[in-house]
């Protein structure tokens, strides 16, 4: 009996972690509010969505799931990593990438960080869901 | 939307500074003394790779 209860919260923990980097994945941010980590929501938020927002005006060259070789697949990782701007990306956005040009170039490079920052926010919310950080 | 190089790395240097002083900060006043010292050290050393790139011709 003893054990079950000292079971039930450690599952609970567990499902609310994956929640919170879910979350946090899908929307930049919502991981953050869900913690009540009011600031830095709002910080990580604006600032994946301005790489993000950024990347797609300059016409940068969004990855899709169908991968050839290794970069491509890198690539990809990376702009799934900006969640709900990916599936924008993908889905939403009529306007063919240009990387003919510098700024088509950086917005490639835009997009993908926006990727990646979003994911290191996600091992934030993680910590701090596990009690591993305040 | 067109950016210059500069405005580019600008914005660059601007947002991953305050994100990463929030990442990796607790209180207000670290965090901003590592977003401007973060900031600080891509403008000048950006500044300093492209003097040294400038005599090379493309």
């Amino acid at each position: 009996m003893s054990e079950e209860s000292a079971q039930a919260p450690k599952h609970l923990h567990l499902a609310l972690s994956f929640l919170v980097a879910v979350s946090a994945w899908a929307v930049p941010g919502l991981g953050h509010l869900l913690l009540r980590r009011w600031g830095r929501a709002a910080v990580y938020f604006l600032g994946v969505s301005a790489f993000a927002i950024l990347g797609l005006a300059l016409r940068g060259h969004v990855f899709s799931p169908k991968v050839s070789d290794a970069f491509e697949l890198l690539g990809f990782l990376s702009n799934a990593g900006a969640g709900a701007f990916y599936v924008a990306a993908q889905f939403l956005v009529s306007a063919a990438p240009d990387v003919s040009r510098a700024a088509g170039d950086y917005g490639t490079r835009f997009f993908a960080a926006a990727g990646v920052l979003n994911l290191l926010c996600v091992l934030d919310a993680l910590n701090i869901a596990s009690g591993r950080k305040e | 939307m067109r950016l210059t190089h500069f405005q580019a790395m600008l914005i660059f240097a601007l947002v991953i500074s305050v994100t990463f002083a929030f990442l990796s900060k607790q209180s207000p006043r670290d965090r901003l003394k590592y977003a401007i010292w973060s900031f600080l050290a891509f403008l000048l050393i950006a500044i300093g790779i492209a003097w040294i790139m400038f005599p090379f011709p493309r």
